[in-house]
């Protein structure tokens, strides 16, 4: 049975009592027509090596796809249709009317590989680890978890996770792909354990893992999803150019690349291979944007920093960049079009997203003025250097911001310098910042507009802004919930705490034998492979 | 003969901790910190201070650096060159994974290059300003001026537009599965045997050129013996030692520095190890490694020395 409600509406919570959720335990039903073939081995090329195989404790997609489909998470997100929550080894779920209880009930029978039984003390130690980390043990995504008060496992079938205060977003932080389920008796040993083994209780086991080479992972035959998986196993080979994971697609020694290739490449793939090949493009919960160090001049100023933002034709700037980087849609800070984003009209009145560029670009002169920088002054944008998207998006900033006097200097660090020198130390006037998360979820991508928040690169302060996103994540009405959401926006971007670019776009190309793998809008979800299956070998 | 070899020998150990020391203390200076990308992420945002202290100890990064220099060196005398900071597996065990990739590739290449070169600079020089000469100098400067991954690329490029075809994109060691093995490095030992042989061709060129000019083979012309004699016996022999010493060093640098040719046929070797390491800020990998190209130099260029006596007979080491 299918699950069928995404997350908790204050019309549910006052009028019922309990709210149960039966869950069914395999997606909803796949759109593919044909009938499921069973062997072969998925080949597929990633870009990088993981730092580590523990997911709790990265944020990268050398990760997550390697490792999510040797494990089990409680909730996820439906691999068919994206961005409804589901269960993987909760079954059925209840939230009690004042919204501070989540009581979860587990799959009985779930083995990990190593044979023992997966028990709701397994799913608390691993909760533990996330929400409440032991000293020296990093998690990444605990400022998440902050409505959390204690993870219980009052029988082996049953975790209670208790709540501070009622969480909009907690169901969808539960349905979190890094989130993956270990079992308690290593963690007990070693709370950096699986920073280098790998334990699970997903459709594959771990077969093989040289760095800089390849990973496998080869099928679970005792898997608690019946006639799952239908592939005998996975294997992705890691090279770091992008051209020589195009031509492994082309020359067909991989079957997929996950994460996205850029037009040029995908253009000359199709031509070359015709219908052998399916392209998935889909928008991206991820965004580039400039961090704006608030605390030197001259971004001190309000009218400095809006001028900046003014600068950018963002229309333009889409329809140059999306064919050389997939960086194309307008939006604010959250994705336009999704559940939660700002509707184009409302964000059209916001400054640096008049359809009028020239109009933006004479009112950004006059505040420049009114600042008292009537020619303009000069700048460093720090940046990463990573060719795409990081370079070209900030060559077309520079020569928007020449355009009203601004001169700023491109200045790409490579990866270490860019933490140490930049972001982590705030040693910057400009940054490019940017933003992916595994969901539209709000309190993921507006956490870092808050006070202290570790993502607030431009460490602005706000009371009305830390106020809103404190209000909207307790608020369960959507409705409300989105007002609030779009009245955080609005106050960030009239003061230009932060300048927004584009929102990324995904082309996700694969061989067309690879059936039943849907893209969602990044490559952190549906990574666990069950329901993919090879038409041919 | 015996007491040269001992001595040079003896070189190698200061020789060695120069490197050593040069590498460790010049990897801290430059910005970047290992902790930080650990704790980092892309995502990570700023970090907690006393996190990346907790690290710091945790890693040893704490400790007074002579006092890590000096822990360093102690598991070096007993080979242990510690564990990677950033995936915290043996350094040696990670080395061993890319070495016989490497030595591979550098072995080929420089027979590749030994075959194509010596001949065709010999050719070059007996033929010097004929056509054979125009054209082997055509070829041996397109192999200085083109980069190796670029035709790397486009040898992939054709290989895929054309033929529907792409090497391996992983290692097989030749003794595990050969075809398989030679389907994968073909190409590399090609693109990089053809920069490697350009050198060493125009080197071996002007050297047989200078050597033909000297009297004692304007004698061996003048008893009357024949061209393959002359320009084999007298004149390469004597023209080979500068030869040689560029062949043994272009060896010892293929080792680790074939960074963007090994990225472009995902080949998992030690030029890309080293490259990682140190954007990693991975103090021990970029020590060991150092360290051992470091070895391999020093061991070529005694071996390159101990040749010369073979080549000239004239040459004698005390």
């Amino acid at each position: 049975m299918r699950p069928r409600l995404r997350r908790p509406s204050l019309g549910i919570v006052t009028t019922v009592l309990v709210v149960a959720l039966l869950v069914g335990l395999a997606p909803s039903a796949a759109p593919a027509a044909d009938t499921p073939r069973r062997g072969g081995v998925l080949l597929a090329v990633i870009g990088a090596d993981p730092p580590s195989l523990d997911p709790h404790q990265e944020s990268t997609f050398a990760n997550i796809e390697l490792v999510a489909p040797l494990y089990s998470t409680l909730l996820q997100l439906d691999p068919y249709h994206y961005p409804k929550i589901i269960g993987d080894i909760a079954t059925e779920w209840k939230i009690a009317p004042d919204g501070l209880t989540y009581t979860f009930k587990l799959h009985q029978g779930v083995k990990f590989h190593d044979g023992s039984t997966l028990t709701s003390a397994d799913v608390k130690a691993t909760y533990d680890k996330i929400v409440f980390p032991p000293q020296g043990v990093r998690s990444i995504r605990k400022a998440a978890y902050t409505a959390v008060a204690a993870v219980e496992a009052p029988d082996p079938s049953t975790v209670v996770f208790k709540l501070k205060f009622p969480s909009a977003s907690l169901l969808a932080n539960l349905a979190s792909p890094w989130n993956v389920i270990f079992p308690k008796k290593y963690l007990d040993q070693d709370p950096n354990y699986f920073k280098t083994h790998v334990v699970g209780s997903g459709p594959f086991k771990f077969k093989n893992y040289t760095r800089g080479s390849t990973f496998e992972g080869e099928r679970n035959p005792d898997y608690f999803v019946k006639d799952r998986p239908y592939l005998d196993g996975y294997k992705f080979f890691i090279s770091p150019e992008t051209s020589v994971r195009a031509a492994a697609i082309r020359s067909g020694r991989a079957y997929i690349e996950f994460r996205h290739l850029p037009t040029a490449e995908v253009e000359a793939i199709k031509k070359q291979l015709g219908d052998k090949v399916t392209v998935q493009e889909t928008p991206m919960t991820g965004q580039w944007g400039v961090g704006i160090n608030t605390t030197v001049k001259p971004f001190t100023d309000v009218r400095v920093r809006k001028a900046l933002t003014l600068a950018i034709d963002r229309y333009t700037m889409g329809k140059v960049l999306a064919p050389l980087t997939g960086l194309k849609n307008v939006g604010a800070l959250i994705r336009p079009d999704s559940e939660w984003g700002m509707p184009q009209a409302e964000l059209a009145k916001l400054p640096g997203f008049w359809h009028d560029a020239d109009k933006s670009r004479a009112e950004a002169k006059r505040l420049l003025a009114e600042a008292g920088y009537p020619s303009g002054f000069k700048a460093v944008l720090k940046n990463r250097n990573v060719k795409l998207p990081y370079q070209d998006f900030a060559v077309f900033l520079i020569q928007e911001w020449r355009k009203v006097g601004i001169e700023v200097e491109n200045r790409p660090l490579e990866t270490a310098a860019w933490f140490n020198d930049g972001q982590n130390t705030g040693n910057f006037e400009l940054i490019v910042e940017p933003t992916v998360e595994f969901m539209d979820d709000p309190d993921q991508f507006l956490g870092r507009y808050a006070t202290g928040s570790t993502q607030n690169w431009g460490r602005f302060s706000d009371p009305q802004i830390d106020d809103l996103f404190s209000r909207q994540a307790r608020t369960l009405d959507p409705v409300e919930r989105k007002k609030l959401i779009n009245q955080l926006e609005t106050r960030v971007l009239e003061n230009a705490y932060f300048m927004p670019g584009l929102w990324w776009t995904r082309n996700l190309v694969h061989w067309t034998k690879v059936k039943n793998y849907v893209a969602p809008p990044n490559h952190y979800t549906n990574q666990k492979l069950q329901d993919v299956w090879l038409s041919e070998d | 003969m015996r007491t040269y070899v001992a001595k040079r020998l003896l070189l190698i150990v200061p020789t060695l901790l120069g490197v050593a020391a040069l590498v460790f203390f010049i990897m801290r200076v430059i910005p970047g910190d290992v902790t930080l990308l650990i704790l980092g992420g892309d995502q990570a945002g700023r970090i907690d201070p006393a996190q990346i202290a907790a690290m710091k100890h945790q890693l040893g990064l704490d400790q007074p650096l002579l006092t890590q220099f000096g822990t360093w060196l102690w598991g070096v005398l007993r080979f242990d060159f510690g564990r990677s900071l950033w995936t915290g597996e043996p350094v040696t065990q990670e080395l061993l994974i890319r070495l016989p990739l490497s030595l591979e590739l550098a072995l080929l290449a420089s027979m590749v290059s030994v075959i194509l070169a010596i001949p065709l600079g010999m050719l070059a020089a007996v033929r010097q300003d004929t056509w054979v000469d125009y054209v082997v100098r055509v070829v041996s400067i397109g192999g200085l001026a083109i980069p190796s991954f670029w035709i790397g690329i486009l040898c992939i490029l054709l290989l895929v537009i054309y033929f529907g075809w792409g090497p391996p994109l992983e290692f097989t060691p030749p003794w595990v599965d050969p075809w398989a093995n030679f389907q994968q490095m073909v190409w590399p030992v090609v693109t990089v045997g053809y920069r490697y042989a350009a050198v060493t061709t125009r080197m071996t060129r002007s050297t047989v050129l200078e050597v033909l000019r000297e009297d004692y083979i304007r004698t061996a012309w003048a008893k009357g013996l024949r061209e393959r004699v002359v320009v084999v016996r007298h004149a390469l022999k004597n023209a080979m030692l500068p030869v040689i010493t560029l062949v043994g060093t272009e060896f010892a640098f293929l080792i680790g520095g074939l960074v963007v040719t090994e990225t472009v046929f995902t080949l998992n070797g030690v030029g890309r190890f080293v490259v990682d390491a140190v954007a990693h800020r991975d103090y021990p990998v970029v020590q060991a490694l150092v360290f051992l190209i470091a070895f391999a130099f020093v061991v070529v260029n005694l071996l390159v020395d101990l040749t010369y006596a073979w080549f000239d007979p004239r040459i004698r080491y005390r």
